[in-house]
């Protein structure tokens, strides 16, 4: 194998493995946006891979496990916005406990499913490709999920920056005492910016099950949505920078692969924390950034830096 | 409501949770064994939440504690009892108090939130763990089990009554009455509290609220590895993957239940061990699968956030 199958092959993964990541990542990043943070995303991912998994399952289109997945997310997180806005619960806490009810369900319902196996996405087909093998195999990682979260990614940014409705977001985000001031009701606003973030983390969660992993194991995210929570830090709250950060992750996950595939002497269980040093170093990193340049929703950073 | 709708009747249920928590003396015993490692969890989430931290790190320093104490039996197991215990248990709490360490000085020095940090070292004391014992400290006499090799009589943790029951229960007892005391009567205690309500206050009598917060993360990591060195020197006697259970979450939702509350921490952990080993026995009985106790501890922790909502709203 040559440096650049090797390269052009990691990159690939790369972005595969950073798909169902990115997803939950951009959710994230709006609801932190309107000034909520939700650690339940982990048990929104959860909830969107086991329903994603089970209706694909049972109805055999990918498509509509993914829809389902999204809308399991959604549900879940609504439960957030209860505890965090109805109930000004502290939102890392009611996060958490979110987190909880989604793996516990997850773990409970999804029994029947562990082991049970689905064809996922057919992988796309280009006419006149099948003389290039090495294309060919690469263009296999490209599948329907991640040519969507392509698409949903600059969505999201030009949603935020350059629509209407994105301006409010940012505003609650920012000051929701402002908001309010402009006529603007915070609460409904934020409420909407926990359920598109729930949307996004369970149809990530389905990416995950329907279309990478293609089976259902209990707490199989392992801690993906916290990843994320991380990684918005690391991106700036820039939906734009969450390309790059995912496939930070992607690619330590990738490159972690390929170096046990190349039968590198080191323990796999060292090997698997990287993504979470790598993760803990860029958060750091975004943090001291954040400081300086700024970048956080000032309301955001009242929660963060709360002494409740 | 979850429990009616997997067809449970709920008032039999609540019967068959008490009566398999404290029905016999075994069950007893089995209720206590798990008590021991949920209060010292909840101690390990209350102490930082004294100065507004919030660590949900209770499973990684668990892992981190299991593997100082570990480290001390494998390479002083020679020792005898009196002499290694003490080491044993100090080993476990520098393990935990390392990871604790970690994210206080991260929030002192460049203010990075603590609850990711704990979050993600959460993983990393799992997969260190897994690390050790698949690894260098696996006992090649175990066949296929990885775990190290079981701990010499000397390291085991005196069990009490001739049941699993082990001291460290009366350990997590002992240090939440002590720092009870310490958090009511001294001036520490008191300094804490001007920190966590005034925090502008505190910098101006000239509080080092740097200091403050590498304290509480240590201590909170320590009490934690101390739970993860109890339970696998008193229950398991090897190290071995997968030992800290949920008791780290366990633990946060009992921190939370007793509003941080350092001696409203010890009913709340008695009745969360109650739940759990009345799960486990019902487990056998019933056929319900752990993960509804899981189920279970997410629905009282939003009864939490709903009851403090509502004697807020009384005050």
């Amino acid at each position: 194998m040559d440096v650049g199958t090797f390269v052009i092959g990691l990159s690939l993964s790369a972005l595969r493995s950073a798909t169902p990541l990115l997803y939950v990542l951009l959710g994230e990043t709006l609801s932190e946006r309107a000034g909520v943070v939700n650690l339940g995303v982990e048990g929104q991912m959860l909830a969107g891979a086991l329903t994603g998994f089970a209706v694909t399952v049972l109805t055999g289109q990918p498509w509509i496990g993914c829809l389902a997945g999204a809308m399991a997310g959604l549900l879940l997180s609504s439960l957030h916005a209860l505890l965090s806005l109805g109930l000004r619960a502290n939102m890392f806490a009611s996060g958490v406990a979110v987190w909880m009810l989604g793996g516990g369900l997850t773990a409970y319902f999804g029994t029947g499913f562990v082991g049970q196996k689905i064809d996922g996405f057919s992988g796309l087909k280009l006419k006149g490709l099948e003389r290039f093998p090495v294309l060919n195999e690469a263009m296999a990682q490209i599948t329907p999920t991640v040519l969507l979260v392509l698409f949903v990614w600059p969505l999201v940014g030009f949603w935020l920056y350059r629509a209407r409705a994105g301006l409010t977001w940012r505003t609650v985000g920012e000051s929701a005492e402002t908001a309010a001031g402009l006529g603007l009701n915070p609460i409904r606003i934020r409420l909407q910016a926990i359920l598109a973030g729930g949307a996004l983390s369970g149809l990530g969660g389905a990416a995950l099950s329907v279309d990478y992993t293609r089976n259902w194991i209990e707490w199989m995210t392992a801690g993906r949505g916290l990843i994320a929570v991380g990684l918005v830090i690391a991106a700036r709250w820039n939906p734009f920078l969450a390309l790059p950060a995912a496939l930070l992750f992607g690619g330590t996950e990738a490159l972690t692969l390929r170096l046990q595939a190349l039968g590198v002497n080191a323990s796999p269980y060292l090997l698997a924390t990287l993504p979470y040093l790598v993760c803990l170093a860029v958060l750091i990193w975004g943090t001291r950034r954040a400081h300086g340049r700024g970048g956080m929703p000032r309301d955001l950073a009242a929660v963060f830096s709360r002494t409740e | 409501m979850f429990f009616l709708a997997l067809g449970q009747k709920p008032f039999a249920l609540i019967f068959e949770v008490v009566k398999g928590a404290f029905g016999d003396g075994y069950s007893l015993s089995e209720t206590l064994v798990k008590t021991a490692p949920i209060l010292l969890c909840a101690l390990a989430t209350a102490m930082p939440a004294r100065l507004g931290m919030l660590s949900v790190g209770g499973s990684g320093q668990f892992y981190a504690g299991a593997i100082g104490g570990t480290f001390v039996v494998l390479h002083f197991g020679a020792l005898p009892g009196g002499v290694l215990l003490p080491f044993l248990l100090l080993g476990g709490a520098a393990g935990g108090a390392v990871f604790g360490v970690i994210a206080g000085w991260l929030r002192a020095q460049w203010n990075v939130n603590e609850t990711l940090v704990t979050l993600l070292l959460n993983y990393i004391g799992a997969l260190l763990v897994d690390f050790a014992v698949y690894g260098p400290w696996r006992d090649t006499a175990n066949l296929g089990w990885p775990a190290t090799p079981a701990f010499p009589d000397a390291a085991r943790l005196p069990t009490l009554f001739g049941t699993r029951l082990h001291v460290g229960l009366l350990i997590g007892l002992a240090l939440a009455v002590l720092l009870h005391l310490a958090l009511t009567g001294t001036r520490w205690g008191l300094m804490l509290r001007v920190m966590k309500g005034h925090p502008k206050v505190g910098l101006w009598a000239g509080l080092h609220a740097a200091r403050a917060a590498l304290l509480v993360m240590a201590l909170g990591g320590a009490l934690a590895g101390l739970a993860g060195i109890c339970e696998t020197s008193g229950i398991e006697g090897r190290l071995q993957s997968g030992i800290a259970a949920n008791y780290g979450l366990t633990g946060f939702l009992v921190a939370w239940m007793a509003k941080q509350h350092f001696l409203k921490i010890l009913p709340y952990s008695l009745a969360m061990g109650a739940l759990l080993s009345a799960s486990d026995a019902l487990q056998l009985f019933a056929g319900m699968p752990a993960a509804s106790a899981i189920v279970l501890q997410a629905l009282l922790f939003f009864a939490v956030f709903v009851s403090g909502r509502l004697f807020e709203s009384k005050a």
